[in-house]
């Protein structure tokens, strides 16, 4: 089917007219200003400084500066991202030592959140001064039970000083929640 | 009618035009002027039958070049001649003008509708065409599509073989033919509607058109 209608040719009418169009165009040669043109293109590739295609690279300006502002600030953003990952890490794998806190937290407490009282078997000595003694041992004066309150503010007090006998009915009285481990 | 560019070309010009496109590749600009001085000639008739306008023709004809130096070269020896390259940059640069146009709408102002008009009926301002007639046989060639419009101007105005042109358009040589047997008949068509040939007596070349 092709080589037929390869064999056609042009319509026996518009063969002339194809001949008469072909001698027109055969007359055409390039302006002067394209020539200029081209020889400014020649003489710009020899100094490595090439013009842009005349037809699209105007339009093509604005979308690259945008697109080139556009990976510019995307990265910047990952620095940036990156940078505060990495300082997280940092103090995820070197947490500021407690002994650098210029107070400790028991000065920074303002009121003790916790306490114990012991109760410390005491008797006067020959000197006439209040010293502890071994509960076990017997009684070579008069026994007190001394009650003391140490708090987690590292405060210490002496609660009260009352005698051996009647500590069981004063305690009972007064109603003391403490924990009150004896020394042993 | 068979006094084609491609036909009067020796062994020695082709040659000559491939050692310019690996001059060309190489770097070297003043190849470019020599590609220039062999063949731009006949790209600007290729052009000025596809292109409405003069101005436009030679807009054309200085892309394709400076295509040439900002682009890579892909120019292959084995492939088709230098000019059958250049042709085939040259058709890629009309048809992108050609979409780039259809997105504007051209301005109904008096003066510019007028000039234009002028130009586009082929009458007197008509830069290419010489008579009356061949400025009427421009504008029915100027209404064909682009494609049919371009294989008449490779094939009957450049008179180059149909391999040649299969290798500009990128399509096979049983491609070219009927897409130029369509072009044709076509052109008949829209010649005869301009009263510019005569019909009558004549088999009337309507297979393949749709």
């Amino acid at each position: 089917m092709n080589d037929e209608l390869d064999s056609r040719g042009p319509h026996p009418h518009i063969a002339p007219l194809l001949r008469q169009y072909a001698r027109d165009l055969a007359q055409i040669t390039p302006s002067s200003d394209l020539d200029a043109r081209i020889g400014a293109l020649v003489a710009a590739g020899r100094d490595n400084s090439l013009p842009g295609p005349r037809t699209s690279t105007r339009g093509f300006l604005p979308y690259a500066v945008a697109a080139g502002l556009g990976t510019l600030a995307i990265g910047i953003g990952i620095f940036i991202g990156m940078k505060l990952e990495q300082s997280r890490d940092f103090l995820a794998a070197h947490p500021a030592p407690a002994h650098e806190s210029a107070w400790s937290s028991a000065d920074l407490t303002m009121w003790p959140s916790d306490s114990v009282s012991f109760q410390i078997p005491a008797e006067f000595s020959a000197q006439g001064k209040l010293v502890a003694v071994d509960p076990n041992s017997k009684n070579t004066s008069t026994r007190y039970w001394i009650d003391v309150v140490v708090s987690n503010d590292g405060t210490f007090r002496i609660e009260r000083v009352v005698p051996a006998d009647s500590k069981q009915a004063d305690s009972i009285q007064q109603g003391h929640d403490h924990v009150a481990p004896k020394i042993q | 009618m068979k006094t084609g560019v491609m036909k009067n070309f020796s062994m020695n010009t082709a040659d000559d035009d491939s050692g310019c496109m690996a001059r060309l590749a190489a770097g070297d600009s003043r190849a470019l002027h020599e590609l220039y001085q062999r063949h731009g000639r006949a790209l600007l008739r290729f052009s000025s039958a596809m292109c409405r306008s003069r101005q436009a023709a030679e807009d054309m004809v200085h892309d394709t070049f400076v295509a040439l130096l900002r682009e890579r070269i892909s120019f292959d020896p084995a492939q088709g001649s230098v000019f059958g390259y250049l042709c085939g940059v040259l058709r890629h640069r009309v048809s992108r003008h050609f979409r780039h146009q259809k997105r504007w709408v051209e301005l109904d102002t008096s003066d510019d509708s007028s000039q234009a008009h002028a130009v586009d009926s082929g009458g007197p301002a008509d830069e290419i065409a010489r008579t009356e007639i061949t400025a009427a046989f421009r504008r029915a060639m100027l209404e064909l599509p682009l494609q049919h419009r371009e294989v008449i101007a490779l094939c009957d105005l450049e008179e180059l073989s149909y391999v040649t042109v299969a290798g500009i358009l990128d399509c096979p040589v049983g491609t070219v033919r009927s897409r130029l047997h369509r072009a044709r008949a076509l052109l008949t068509i829209r010649l005869a509607s301009l009263e510019l040939i005569d019909l009558q007596g004549v088999p009337s070349p309507q297979r393949g058109l749709t």
